[in-house]
Order: structure tokens, then C-alpha cells, then sequence
């Protein structure tokens, strides 16, 4: 099947900086995509040039297979729905979604009272019906983009496109928007692209996800695919709490600067870094153990805890009734294991995944050792 | 008593707002009143017989007709202009602000002068335009090049910044909903404008018709033909028809406290309007 936009070698310059390098990109036809990034990652930028609002220095886009460069934004037939709404101000509600039909020249334009009938059927769907001879500047922030959504969805577009649909409002209203967007995605099934720099709301919302930094695409997968088992040091930085740990590989065993050690891995000696969710810690109170937990911050079904293991702190989370059924309080002793992690060499772009302790079939009590001494890792490595 | 952190206290403030009075009344609510006065000195008889005298009536057609002509260049050169500034980025950007500017601190009778120089008989311009018989000093198209010249600034320096805080989107999405450029213009752009665009205009109308220097030199004080209002009051005066010479002058003043009235209710306008930008952010 033919991508619905097919973005092939596309580079933007804005003086010195280089806003896209080369970037390539599928978007399939009904699925709803985010550009995640940090701010300046160029997913904007990227999601202007597919609008035709700004021209690519050199690559090209394809609409289905047709070539863009061609095409004025206005016969590209894009709903692009803008961070502030861009609501026309001086119209009501009902003339703001009607622009796009009252625009189009006189032989395709439809008789006034159909465009009524369109409008009307517009607002009910984003449930708006009721304000339509308001003004913007009367309408709260999530109604305003509803409006916008209408607006858009009006010239019945090819492809959505959504610059930080939710940036502008307060948590809960994002929420709940959040979803009822992702339920309007399934009515409608409009292709649709949407930037974000929120992770929760790029994991939760998309189909799939493309992960953007310094003008790159870092990696395109489902939110799970990308969520668990990331290809790069950015991407597990960027999506979801992380804990970065320097260390360094000898004889296949990850140690912290101190001499803890964390796991195995099959990878050259030398130093290297070891991303860490606080999902994938476990910690066991335990008489002389390794780590000392130093902050306690149980509010909600996470127990978040600070857990200083030698020089380095971690971040652990444990699930509050754990924590409590297992009496870990601030000032303990507690034994720390390494569940999963991803270990990126320092030389390397792909990460290596971290081969944890507990798998290599090693009681609770060799375990202890292991994490006092380096001769003991070894002769386990060697087993 | 209540004291707050940067007023001294009641009697400071006392002072103050008397001496700001005193200045008011003294520079201009007492010549305002003088005006009238001596406009009505000789009863409304002769009030009523100054205006309706031809080269008066002529002079108020002929203010009434540069006017509208400058104003209406520019408004097109400030909507122009406003538009390049605030959407455009090209070197050269804040030499072209500056020299909006440029009418502000010249003096008028400089920017007189200088059409003088260019399109006299004598000047650049001058034998040129006498081959094809075209009069530009001592008639019409001096005295509006005059009046623009001095005018320029007004529109455009309303427009500028209303513009830029209303950046761009608005006009995005208006294309992206497939609107021409001139149903964009037409349809959102002027509409987001409007208050903004009325009050450069009330501005430059009110010094259009009051302007004296620029236009005294390219004019050529002909009775009845190239004289405006104020150049009228100034022969008057000169004429020692004082009385006379009051009574158009009034005409003056009541387009200042019309202006002034209409600039309030605008001011309240565009007050609202920058306020739903910003609330809109």
C-alpha cells in the first residue's frame, strides 16, 4: 500500500541552524502519528513543511504518491490546527468552521444552505452545536480547540495535521480531550500527524510514535515498541523515567566507578552507560546491604524511593504496598537488584541489553558477594 | 493614614495633580477658549458671514480634498508597509522602521522645501515636468506630496506593532482553508486591523488638515485656488481680520475635540482588542 505522505531526504536551514537533516518518513493512511521531541527537535518545523506553511530546503513530500512542491498549501488540503487555535477573532463559532467552505471558488462552492447543514453537523460531532454564535475570546481553551478541530475537519482534509494539540491547556482538560480526540480519530479516521513534546501524551494517544532530536528522527515504532526496547541512549533518555548510570564493562560483568555490580552483559571492556527504569529495580530490606535508602515519597500506587547505591543515587520505584508490606523506611539498609536495563558502550549507537544477576541462577547470598567483589563477578562470568 | 510605597502621602499628591491642572488649563483649555471667543466676538451674524465667504468655502474644499487624498495614499502605504515589517524578515528591516520614523523629526518646512527643490521650476525635476506641462508646486499635487510626506508615519506606526502581536497564524490557517491571498487579506487580516487602521487614520486626518508649514511653502498663498484652512486663517490674520480669522480657526478646533472624542472611544476599542489577543495566547 501506497504511504498516504511519503517524506523522502527533507532538510530545513534557518540560517545557521539546521532545523531538519535529512529526514525520511511514512505516514500510512489512517493511522495517528506523533512527532515527539524536546523543544527545538524540528517536529514543528517537520509538520509545517508537510502543510506546505513552509517550503523544505531540498527533499521532497508526497500526498499519495503525488509530489507536493507543485501545490499551493491551499489545494494541498491539510486541517492543520494550530498551537493557539488561530480562531478567526472577529467571526462567531459558526462562521470560524464555515471559512473553509465559504473560500472555495464560486463553482465549487456549495449552496449556503448546505454549508449550514455541514457546519451544524460539525459542531455536533466535536459537541459544540450550542455555541455556535459565540466568539472565540467567549470560549475556554478546550472549546476553542474543538472549534479548531471543526474548522479543519471542515474542507474534509487528507491529512490532519495538529501542532501541540493540547500545549496550551491545564492537565486535566488535556485529559480529558486527550481521549475524546483519540475517540474522534476512530469516528473519523482521518490520516493525521499531531507534534507533541509530552511523552504520556504521544504514548497514550498514537498509533505509532516518531521520536525526534537535533533535526533527526531518532526512532518510529508503536508507543510499546518504543517504549521497550529503545535504540538509542536519546530515546530511552526522552521516553519515560529513567535512571543514567556511568560504569564500565570488565570480563562481562557492568560495574558502577565503585565496584557494584549491576549485571552481565556480552560487550568489549571499557567505559559505558546503563539506562535504568525504576520499574526495574528491586530492592530487598537486608541487613548490611549494599544501598541506603534516603528518601521515601510514597503518594499514589507508586513508591518512589532515592536509594544511594557507593557514590551513585537511584531512583527506585516499587509499588506502594511492596513498600510498605516490606517496611522499607528512609535510613535502611536495602539489597538492590538490577532487573532489565539497556547498556549503550561508549563508542557505540545501539545499546546492549543488561543480562540481570538474579537470571544467572545465583542464590540470594552469592548475590551479596558478587556486589562486594570483582574476583567473584569474574569466575561467575567464566561459569 | 495610608501610605504606599511610592507616593508620599496626600499633600504630595495634591500639589502635583494641581500643577498638572494649571498646565492644562493654561496651555490648553485657555487658548481653546480664546479661539471661540474671539470667533464669536462679533456676534453669530458675522461668525456665520466669515465662513460663508467663497475663498474660506474654497479653502475647506480644498482642505477637505487633500485630506482625503493623503490619508487615503496612506492608509495603502501603511497597510503596505505594516505588513512588510511584521511578516517579512529582509535586511534592511529596522533602517525601514527608522525611516518611517524620518517625517517625526524633520521639520515641515524642510519637507516643504524639499518638493520645492525637486519639482520647482528651478528644480531636478523642474524643466522636465514643464515639458509635458505638468504642475506640481503651487498647485494640488505639491500640497498632497507635502501633506504625505508629513503624514507618512501615522498609519503605519499603528499597524507595526498591532500586527506583530497578532503574528501570523491567523493567516496560516486562513490559506490552509484554502483562501486566496485576497480573501485572506479581505476576510482576516483587515477585519483583525480595523480599530488599529481607524485610529492611524483619525491621527493622520486631524494633522493632514491642520498642517501648515509643509504646505505654506509648496502652496503659493493663491486666494481661493492652493489655500487650506490653516494658510487661510494665517492671511487672515495678516489681513487684520482678526475676527474673521478666529472663526475659521474654530473650524480647526472643533475637528481637534472631534478627533479627540473619536480617539477615546478608539482607544477603549483597541484597548479590548490587544486584551483578546493576549487572552488568546
Amino acid at each position: 500500500m501506497t504511504p498516504e505522505i511519503h517524506i523522502l531526504g527533507v532538510s530545513k536551514r534557518f540560517g545557521a541552524h539546521l532545523a531538519l537533516d535529512n529526514v525520511d518518513l511514512d505516514v500510512q493512511r489512517g493511522e495517528l502519528l506523533a512527532l515527539l521531541g524536546p523543544s527545538g527537535s524540528g517536529k514543528t518545523t517537520l509538520l509545517r513543511i508537510i502543510a506546505g506553511l513552509e517550503a523544505a530546503d531540498c527533499g521532497l513530500v508526497l500526498f499519495g504518491g503525488e509530489d507536493t512542491q507543485l501545490r499551493h498549501v491551499r489545494e494541498r488540503r491539510v486541517g492543520f490546527v494550530f498551537q493557539h487555535y488561530a480562531l478567526f477573532r472577529h467571526m462567531t463559532v459558526f462562521e470560524n468552521v464555515a471559512f473553509g467552505l465559504r473560500v472555495r471558488p464560486r463553482p465549487q462552492r456549495l449552496p449556503r444552505a448546505e454549508i449550514a447543514a455541514r457546519v451544524r453537523k460539525l459542531l455536533e460531532l466535536v459537541q459544540l452545536g450550542w455555541l455556535a454564535d459565540r466568539y472565540p475570546s467567549q470560549l475556554s481553551g478546550g472549546q476553542r480547540q474543538r472549534v479548531a478541530l471543526a474548522r479543519a475537519l471542515a474542507i474534509e482534509p487528507r491529512v490532519m495535521l495538529l501542532d501541540e494539540p493540547f500545549g496550551a491547556l491545564d492537565a486535566k482538560v488535556r485529559k480529558e480531550l486527550r481521549r475524546w480526540l483519540r475517540q474522534l480519530h476512530e469516528d473519523v479516521r482521518v490520516t493525521s500527524v499531531f507534534v507533541t513534546h509530552d511523552q504520556e501524551e504521544a504514548l497514550e494517544l498514537a498509533d505509532r510514535v516518531v521520536v525526534m532530536s537535533a533535526g533527526r528522527i531518532e526512532q518510529v515504532g508503536t508507543p510499546a515498541e518504543v517504549y521497550a526496547s529503545p535504540t538509542n541512549a536519546f530515546v530511552h533518555e526522552f521516553l519515560g523515567d529513567t535512571n543514567r548510570l556511568e560504569c564500565r564493562v570488565e570480563c562481562g560483568c557492568v560495574l558502577l566507578p565503585d565496584g557494584i555490580v549491576l549485571g552481565r552483559v556480552e560487550a568489549a571492556a571499557g567505559a559505558a552507560v546503563l539506562y535504568v527504569r525504576p520499574q526495574d529495580i528491586a530492592v530487598m530490606p537486608t541487613v548490611g546491604g549494599s544501598g541506603e535508602v534516603r528518601h521515601v515519597h510514597a503518594v499514589g500506587p507508586l513508591a518512589r524511593l532515592l536509594v544511594q547505591l557507593g557514590a551513585t543515587a537511584v531512583e527506585v520505584a516499587v509499588p506502594a504496598e511492596i513498600c510498605a508490606g516490606l517496611g522499607i523506611a528512609r535510613g535502611g539498609r536495602v539489597s538492590v537488584t538490577v532487573r532489565a536495563g539497556m547498556l549503550f558502550p561508549q563508542q557505540a549507537r545501539e545499546g546492549l541489553p543488561l543480562t540481570p544477576l538474579a537470571e544467572c541462577g545465583a542464590p540470594f547470598s552469592t548475590l551479596l558477594k558478587q556486589e562486594r567483589g570483582e574476583d567473584v563477578c569474574c569466575s561467575l562470568a567464566r561459569a | 493614614m495610608r501610605r504606599d510605597a511610592i507616593g508620599e502621602g496626600t499633600w504630595t499628591k495634591g500639589v502635583l495633580l494641581a500643577l498638572a491642572l494649571a498646565f492644562v488649563a493654561l496651555f490648553l483649555a485657555l487658548p481653546l477658549a480664546s479661539v471661540l471667543v474671539q470667533a464669536f466676538s462679533a456676534g453669530i451674524a458675522a461668525y456665520v458671514s466669515a465662513l460663508a465667504d467663497p475663498d474660506t468655502i474654497s479653502a475647506i474644499e480644498l482642505t477637505l480634498l487633500v485630506a482625503l487624498i493623503s490619508v487615503s495614499l496612506n492608509v495603502v502605504f501603511g497597510v503596505i508597509a505594516a505588513w512588510c515589517v511584521a511578516r517579512f524578515a529582509f535586511p534592511g528591516k529596522s533602517l525601514l522602521v527608522t525611516l518611517i520614523d524620518l517625517p517625526f523629526s524633520v521639520s515641515p518646512v524642510v519637507a516643504g522645501l524639499v518638493q520645492v527643490l525637486l519639482f520647482g521650476l528651478h528644480g531636478w525635476l523642474g524643466p522636465l515636468l514643464q515639458d509635458f506641462d505638468i504642475r506640481i508646486i503651487f498647485a494640488l499635487p505639491g500640497m498632497v506630496l507635502a501633506t504625505m510626506f508629513v503624514t507618512l508615519p501615522f498609519v503605519a506606526r499603528e499597524l507595526i506593532p498591532l500586527m506583530q502581536a497578532q503574528g501570523a497564524e491567523e493567516e496560516e490557517a486562513a490559506i490552509s482553508l484554502g483562501a486566496s491571498g485576497w480573501q485572506m487579506f479581505l476576510r482576516v487580516t483587515l477585519p483583525n486591523l480595523r480599530w488599529g487602521l481607524l485610529y492611524g487614520v483619525l491621527l493622520c486626518n486631524a494633522r493632514a488638515m491642520g498642517e501648515f508649514g509643509a504646505v505654506s511653502v509648496v502652496s503659493g498663498h493663491i486666494r481661493g485656488l492652493t489655500n487650506t484652512i490653516p494658510l487661510q486663517v494665517e492671511m487672515l490674520f495678516d489681513d487684520y481680520q482678526v475676527q474673521a480669522a478666529f472663526a475659521v480657526a474654530s473650524l480647526l478646533a472643533l475637528l481637534a475635540l472631534v478627533t479627540l472624542a473619536a480617539k477615546l472611544l478608539l482607544e477603549w476599542r483597541l484597548a479590548d482588542e490587544l486584551a483578546a489577543v493576549r487572552q488568546s495566547r
